[in-house]
């Protein structure tokens, strides 16, 4: 049956001149090509090498090259629709790749795939299905480009996309074409030259515009540091995070040129959609821009001409970029290392970051409040100390110590382990971890932070901590491995999702919207837990955007001690949207988001949902006469 | 202009402190230590002044080994070189003892300035500037929010301070050089530690001088007999009587009892 359909029309006989022609105009385009990819190439390889890189174990780097390069599911599954039509250029070239060489090598006469044997007729077959696919692919890309244009796109129309969808379509059509002509019909041979022209065209193109991510971008994913947003450490004494171009690293110059400015990380940034200056995308293009101009050895600052001081210390830290982005861009490490750059070598001077550092240079905590009032609120609670022989060594922080809000939430969570009968203690002595001055890029404070606590945990002899913050379960059990072995940590969420047969369930329909901290969800991976709390107090709801794709609350990377914020407020823009589900009650999980959403939400005017903690939501089932 | 800003090391803010058993001092074992507040806004006062004149900014100190925690911190804020004057009975000595060790480590750098914090955190006598100036026969001012230079000449210079007065009265002063001035609390905004201070402080010079080797008395002028932590008091008062009696005598009570008013 399969032989009554067309067949790939090869012209078979190539002049002597013909072949001539071919060679030099291959030779060309590599040249062409090697042109501007060397010194890509170079500049990626001249930056200097990246401290605590390691290759393996290489398993993880495969399964996340099969999964988002070959699969393509990142790219997808965050934009199902531009995401197919990408994915189906993507396995169409895949599909070419061994068309492409049997393509050339024809009119060397060393074709290796017979369009009339049966293994060429189908592997031809084959590659056809994705050709149309392609060319389908390609149209719709053209056309939400040029038509639609989403705003995160840029505002410029770029013509090299133009050009670059052109050539990809012509490459299909000419493919296609070829099976309704035949081998002796001169059409055929015009077809070939077609294809082989734009094919030739096409290879210079690709590292001279944003395709040159066609080459990069796998070895990108399969580089990445893995984890997410793992800031690397300083190496030797005169590393100070990003401050100039000497320090860019290869993994950080390979990402800058990969960046294919497709703008989902700007479309998720919180800071860029509450119009602030700082647009992620433009942080990568930045680093690209510095070096194309000043290259990897030069001292010339990064924060300068082509990225902002402003725009850096305007980022929440969130991550959502990061989790966007479809080729490997590791940007929360990029952004935080030129927060290093400018505070470790003292050139940001900001006046409530001074105050910050200076309250945790001199004092025990992040608020600037005297030790002595943690003190005088674990003694009227009478909340046990922890001795070693606890299960638990529950791990105030600086919001649950000293922030009302935060102590409300240390003591419902206190109710419930109570009632669980749990044992728990709690620390006298308890330091911020350090994660507001980490985020800012302050690494001497936050070693002495780290270590100070590293210290009296160890000496407390703590197994096993416990804590109602997404941000100090983070520092501890990630960025404290920098200066020591932290002990295990766990977020309440996760204690009490796995204690929740225990706990009784409430029969209320009352709809409860969770909201994600962004330190929970994507840096921790944990969203089941909040959810199946949430369910014992109430009916769950989802905001539009949750889970990985959750909207930031604002506070996060240390902004929340930085003062007001230009433009909107991050936090109302959320708040409203939380509001906007009809939910009664906002759960949250996380102290910082609570603090930011308690103003904003009360911004919201009458009506507005009220605010509860998960460990709130869970002692609110228990039966009354266990209330402390 | 030469520039010497006197630091002391005290207890952290947050630190829990509990009388020793000689019942004269407290328990220093498992203490952090901080640099004296007003000591480090007359450290910037002093590197701002070298930022606007130029000059050389030393550090002195006087303490433990575990004063060099804090001398680094000094040199890591920008402070040129500095000296430590290990003396390991510094609580054993009063003011006027201390100043002694301070004079004679400073005198020979003729410096043109000094400048110190009005009073220590933890002891808070505020004597020790002053003292260091008499004992070095030179001009001092105490109080002090803001330096100014305002004439030159060589290494001589003119210069004007402002006082902080009670209920918000201000004092500028004028007075030359060598001077001593003790500094207090919020006249700057203090600059914060950084990673490329510290590396960049250990090149530099910390020069150790020997209590012992200065040659003065180690014996205290004042003799300290017992320190005790102030008592927790909860105590109700009713105050009867009619509205107005009431508040007068509320009033009597905060003015001479509580002194808050
Ligand atoms: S981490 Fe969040 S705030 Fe920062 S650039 Fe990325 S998306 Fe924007
Ligand atoms: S950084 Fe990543 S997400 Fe952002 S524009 Fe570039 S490729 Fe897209």
């Amino acid at each position: 049956m399969i032989f009554a359909l067309p067949t790939l029309a090869e012209p078979r006989h190539f002049s002597l001149a013909e072949k001539l022609l071919f060679l030099a105009l291959a030779a060309a385009s590599v040249w062409g090509f090697w042109r501007r990819f060397g010194v890509v190439l170079e500049k990626i390889l001249e930056a200097k090498k990246d401290a605590g890189f390691h290759l393996f174990p290489i398993g993880r780097r495969g399964r996340e090259f099969l999964w988002e390069v070959m699969c393509q599911a990142k790219v997808i599954r965050q934009r199902p629709l531009p995401g197919l039509a990408h994915a189906f250029v993507f396995w169409a070239f895949c599909a070419f790749a061994l068309v492409t060489l049997n393509h050339c090598a024809t009119i060397l006469g060393i074709g290796f795939l017979d369009p009339d044997g049966f293994a060429g007729r189908c592997y031809f077959y084959f590659a056809a299905v994705f050709a149309l696919a392609c060319a389908v692919g390609i149209l719709g890309l053209f056309v939400r480009r040029f038509l639609a244009r989403p705003r995160w796109l840029g505002e410029k129309l770029s013509w090299e996309s133009g050009l670059i969808a052109l050539l990809i379509f012509a490459l299909m059509a000419t493919y296609l074409a070829a099976f309704f002509v035949s081998d002796k019909n001169p059409a055929a041979k015009a077809l070939w030259w077609a294809h082989t022209l734009t094919l030739l065209a096409f290879l210079p193109v690709i590292p001279h515009t944003k395709h040159l991510h066609l080459v990069l971008s796998p070895v990108t994913v399969f580089l990445s540091r893995g984890g997410f947003s793992r800031i690397p450490p300083l190496s030797g004494d005169e590393d100070f995070g990003l401050v100039a171009g000497k320090d860019l690293t290869q993994l950080v110059s390979l990402q800058a040129y990969s960046c294919v400015e497709c703008g989902r990380c700007t479309e998720h940034c919180p800071a860029n959609n509450t119009g602030k200056r700082l647009n992620p995308k433009q942080i990568v293009l930045g680093l690209r821009g510095y070096l194309n101009e000043f290259g990897p050895s030069s001292d010339e600052p990064l924060l300068g001409k082509y990225n902002s001081q402003q725009a850096v210390f305007e980022c929440t830290t969130c991550g959502a970029c990061e989790f966007q982005c479809p080729v490997g861009i590791e940007h929360v490490p990029i952004l935080v290392g030129l927060r290093r750059g400018a505070v470790n070598t003292g050139a940001w001077d900001d006046p409530h970051g001074a105050k910050l550092f200076l309250a945790l240079e001199r004092g025990s905590n992040a608020l600037g409040f005297p030790l002595a009032e943690r003190d005088r609120f674990i003694e009227k609670n009478a909340l046990p100390l922890y001795d070693g022989t606890q299960e638990y060594c529950l791990w105030l922080g600086c919001m649950g110590g000293y922030d009302p809000k935060g102590r409300e939430i240390i003591l419902s969570l206190v109710r419930v382990m109570q009632h669980l009968g749990v044992t728990f203690g709690v620390l006298r002595k308890e330091k911020c971890t350090g994660d507001p001055v980490r985020r800012l890029g302050n690494d001497l404070l936050f070693q002495q932070l780290a270590e100070s606590n590293m210290e009296a945990l160890k000496q407390s002899k703590t197994k096993k901590i416990i804590s109602i913050c997404p941000h100090c379960v983070r520092t501890i059990q990630e960025d404290w491995k920098e200066y020591g072995t932290p002990p295990e940590i766990e977020h309440h969420s996760e204690f009490l999702a796995r204690y929740a047969d225990r706990l009784p369930q409430q029969q209320s329909r009352e709809k409860i919207v969770f909201h994600d901290p962004c330190y929970l969800g994507r840096y921790r991976n944990v969203y089941d837990e909040p959810r199946a709390v949430v369910s014992l107090a109430g009916k769950l709801v989802e905001a539009p955007r949750h889970r990985e794709r959750s909207f930031c609350c604002g506070a996060g990377g240390g902004l929340a001690f930085l003062g007001e914020e230009t433009g909107e407020r991050v936090s109302h823009n959320r708040a409203a949207e939380l509001a906007s589900t009809g939910a009664s009650i906002v759960g949250a999980a996380c102290p910082f988001c609570n603090t930011m959403f308690r103003d904003a939400l009360a911004a919201q005017g009458a009506g507005a949902p009220q605010l509860l903690d998960i460990a709130q939501l869970a002692a609110r089932t228990l039966p009354q006469d266990n209330s402390t | 202009m030469k520039i010497i800003v006197a630091i002391k090391q005290v207890p952290e803010r947050d630190a829990q402190v509990h009388i020793d058993s000689s019942g004269q001092w407290i328990e220093e074992a498992n203490l952090q230590y901080a640099m004296n507040e007003p000591d480090a806004y007359a450290l910037e006062e002093a590197l701002q002044l070298k930022e606007k004149a130029g000059g050389e900014v030393i550090v002195i100190s006087t303490g433990p080994e575990r004063v060099s925690q804090t001398i680094r911190e000094a040199l890591a804020k920008g402070a040129d070189r500095a000296i430590h004057v290990v003396c390991d009975d510094l609580a054993a000595r009063d003011a006027l003892g201390v100043a002694r060790l301070l004079a004679a480590a400073i005198q020979p750098e003729s410096p043109d300035l000094l400048l110190t914090g009005l009073q220590s955190e933890d002891l808070g006598l505020g004597q020790t500037g002053v003292i260091v100036a008499e004992l070095l026969g030179l001009p001092h001012a105490s109080l002090i929010l803001q330096v100014e230079i305002i004439a030159k000449e060589g290494s001589k210079a003119q210069i004007k301070a402002r006082r902080e007065l009670e209920e918000g009265w201000f004092q500028s002063i004028e007075l030359p050089s060598p001077a001593v001035l003790t500094i207090q609390s919020g006249g700057n905004k203090l600059r914060y530690a950084t990673l490329m201070g510290i590396k960049r402080a250990k090149t530099k010079e910390v020069r150790t001088v020997h209590a012992a080797d200065l040659g003065v008395s180690a014996a205290p002028a004042v003799a300290l007999e017992a320190i005790t932590l102030p008592k927790k008091q909860k105590s109700t008062q009713i105050l009867n009587g009619s509205a107005e009696e009431a508040a007068a005598a509320l009033v009597e009570k905060l003015k001479f009892e509580a002194r808050v008013l």
